[in-house]
């Protein structure tokens, strides 16, 4: 096996890794917010949180195989391993970005979900009788 | 609070055209539309000014709570589904001054803007 191919596997294996483990931390510790954002709508909040992983996994798992291809030849150690840190590097930045985005989308629902039981934002001028009918 | 009626002037273009606007909007709170100072509006408020209904936008809540001009354009955004955070966004201590400030350009020149606009 040429230094190429084990700098392609390694890359393949700590991506792939690095992406199963975000996504499960995102499963997992997202699944809180998505119910507080449901109203306690378990099935709901399950259903909506898997199709973000979903979403996430075909976003990254894309990027990554996307990104493989180094164009030019890794002769000596040192270079697999300087090409290696290179992509290993723009997946955890692609990952962190992602990441981010998602925990975006949540605050944004619950924001949205609080905001639509909040009280009137100004104080009325006066008061007035109404006459029903 | 589960509904708002807005008392709008039925003679300015650029108002019938924000009322058709949110006929269609989803909303949180009812919105129900009486132009300012008809047979209606009198019936249902017998004590209201009604001279000052025609001045400046009028939102009176179920409760009998009235909101006038500026107040009354931010009970509208706040009774519409995609507008809520707009409405506390506008009514904050910062931005009020300003919502006012245009709000009372709108209102006063609502017919010249109704015009050129071919409303």
């Amino acid at each position: 096996m040429t230094i190429g191919i084990t700098t392609y596997l390694i890359y393949l294996a700590i991506s792939i890794a690095l992406t199963i483990w975000v996504a499960q931390t995102l499963h997992k510790n997202g699944r809180v917010f998505l119910v507080d954002v449901f109203h306690g709508n378990e099935p709901l909040a399950d259903s909506v949180n898997h199709l973000l992983v979903v979403g996430f996994y075909l976003i990254n798992l894309g990027y990554v195989s996307l990104a493989l291809k180094l164009g030019y030849e890794v002769r000596t150690a040192q270079e697999g391993i300087e090409a290696l840190s290179g992509k290993v590097g723009m997946v955890l930045v692609v990952l962190g970005g992602m990441h981010f985005f998602n925990l975006f989308i949540f605050s944004r629902m619950r924001r949205r979900s609080s905001v639509h039981h909040g009280p009137p934002p100004v104080t009325p001028d006066a008061f007035t009788a109404v006459q029903e009918g | 609070m589960t509904g708002l009626t807005v008392l709008y002037d039925p003679v300015c273009g650029l108002c019938q055209r924000a009322h058709g606007w949110l006929a269609d909007q989803p909303k949180l709170v009812e919105l129900n539309f009486v132009p300012c100072d008809s047979e209606e509006a009198r019936r249902r408020y017998p004590h209201l000014d009604h001279a000052l209904t025609k001045k400046d936008l009028t939102v009176v809540s179920d409760q009998g709570a009235v909101y006038f001009g500026p107040k009354a354009w931010v009970m509208v955004l706040w009774a519409l589904v995609r507008y809520r955070d707009w409405s506390y966004r506008l009514s904050s201590p910062e931005l009020l001054p300003t919502t006012r400030r245009v709000v009372s350009l709108i209102t006063q020149n609502r017919y010249q803007i109704s015009r050129v606009a071919g409303l």
